[in-house]
């Protein structure tokens, strides 16, 4: 349950499994600082694709993602699986990894971020 | 620690009409070993099966939004697996296991979907292995005529080739090296009238997840033309775990009907390496392994597709090499 908008959330995406997860006892508030790294890691390499469709993705308190589009139209989303549904319904566009249009963006901003 | 310790393990038997299920069934169950073995089956054969935890299912299925078959969601063993769970939970009965028998039309799928994402379920049984049967005499015929049993052959853990003792050996072994052909990660048995039976039920694919998926010989797949073809790739150095999640994530949104299976251990810089399986749409929990099985520490994985060709998951996962932090390369011929 998430305490902040009542959503119930029942299930944990596979994304969001690591190493500390997998043991039997998880104390509230444990490893907090890796689980927020990991967050960042994540909403920086969503982002990597999603500014191709023209959205933006932010971490929210570290709770959920805020997903946005250019003229300001918000989602907001659990977790990573849920992520994608939501930018295809903003953008109006099929995300695809496959699609050749954004594996060439990808190379190409890969390229210019090379030192 | 495995994430699974506390729960019960459920092993999917599939296969086609007459090839064999309920024979290997019964062998397994004779045995005292299998003696706590709850049992759900979707038809009664003609061989009678015998035993005290058994129960029958009339398959009903719910289909949720989005329409994809594999997002299915199958009532009838939902309320089966949550009665059990309840007679467990109230001592009534003693199961170390589960089995399910499906029917020989059923794609496995929508049943590993039901006990991986119903909110109670999912943290008291988790999906061992899924177990297919293939009739040595018909199975070619079987993969040529219907679909379901290249989904079902896909998605298996292991087979077991059923009464090789009245085929020939040219058969068996071609359709060995058709099985291959549509899934590298799989485990074949021969048997005869469910003689192996126990050692398929005692291998567990997470505790041995040392087997590694076979990189198959491309000359060996014959004459069969398939529209089903599979891809082995590795990389070259440990890759950034969250950066395979979010684009195996997305890729499995935009073509999870048409990836069948994705299957195998990835290096990701730690000590062990993560055993990654999903099944179409749907992914078991990434389990995060102690250390490596053997001495080969590269990443291994692959992906089965059908109606889309696999070399472009490569060109994918070239393109966003920079964020995996690897370079991902075909395997192309036998490693094990």
């Amino acid at each position: 349950m998430c305490v902040l908008c009542g959503e119930f959330v029942n299930r944990i995406h596979w994304t969001d499994l690591n190493r500390s997860q997998s043991g039997e006892n998880i104390v509230v508030g444990e490893s907090q600082k890796q689980r927020q790294q990991d967050r960042y890691r994540k909403t920086y390499l969503a982002n990597q694709i999603l500014t191709f469709y023209g959205l933006k993705l932010e971490d929210w308190i570290g709770s959920k993602f805020i997903l946005r589009d250019l003229k300001g139209n918000t989602e907001v989303v659990q977790d990573i699986g849920q992520l994608w549904p939501a930018a295809e319904k903003l953008s109006k566009r099929k995300l695809d990894p496959l699609d050749p249009a954004l594996m060439q963006f990808i190379i190409q901003n890969q390229k210019e971020d090379m030192p | 620690m495995s994430i699974n310790q506390r729960k019960k393990p459920v092993t999917i038997v599939s296969g086609f009409l007459g090839s064999g299920k309920t024979t290997l069934l019964t062998k397994v169950l004779q045995s005292e070993v299998m003696r706590n073995t709850a049992i759900f089956v979707n038809e009664f054969g003609k061989v009678g099966l015998d035993h005290h935890l058994l129960q029958r299912l009339d398959e009903s299925t719910v289909l949720l939004g989005g329409g994809c078959v594999c997002c299915t969601r199958r009532v009838d063993l939902l309320s089966g697996l949550q009665s059990l769970l309840d007679r467990i939970q109230r001592n009534e009965v003693n199961v170390d296991r589960v089995i399910i028998e499906t029917t020989g039309l059923a794609d496995p799928s929508p049943i590993l979907f039901t006990v991986l994402t119903d909110p109670v379920l999912q943290h008291h049984y988790y999906i061992d292995q899924v177990v297919v049967t293939v009739d040595t005499v018909n199975g070619h015929f079987h993969l040529d005529q219907q679909p379901e049993s290249i989904k079902q052959i896909s998605a298996a853990d292991q087979v077991v080739l059923t009464k090789v003792d009245i085929a020939d050996e040219e058969t068996v072994k071609s359709l060995k090296a058709r099985i291959v052909g549509l899934n590298p990660t799989v485990l074949i048995h021969e048997s005869v009238y469910g003689d192996l039976a126990l050692d398929v039920f005692s291998y567990h694919p997470g505790i041995q997840a040392g087997r590694r998926p076979v990189a198959i010989d491309r000359m060996t797949e014959e004459q069969h033309i398939e529209d089903t073809k599979s891809i082995s790739i590795t990389f070259d150095r440990p890759i950034d775990w969250h950066a395979f999640g979010v684009w195996l994530s997305m890729l499995l949104y935009a073509n999870g009907e048409k990836i069948l299976r994705v299957k195998g251990l990835l290096d990701v810089g730690e000590d062990g390496p993560v055993s990654l399986n999903g099944v179409q749409h749907i992914i078991h929990p990434p389990e995060h392994l102690e250390g490596w099985p053997d001495w080969d520490h590269r990443s291994h994985i692959v992906f089965i597709c059908r109606n889309l060709d696999p070399e472009e998951i490569l060109v994918s996962l070239k393109a966003f090499q920079q964020s995996l932090g690897a370079v991902p390369r075909q395997l192309n011929f036998q490693t094990v």
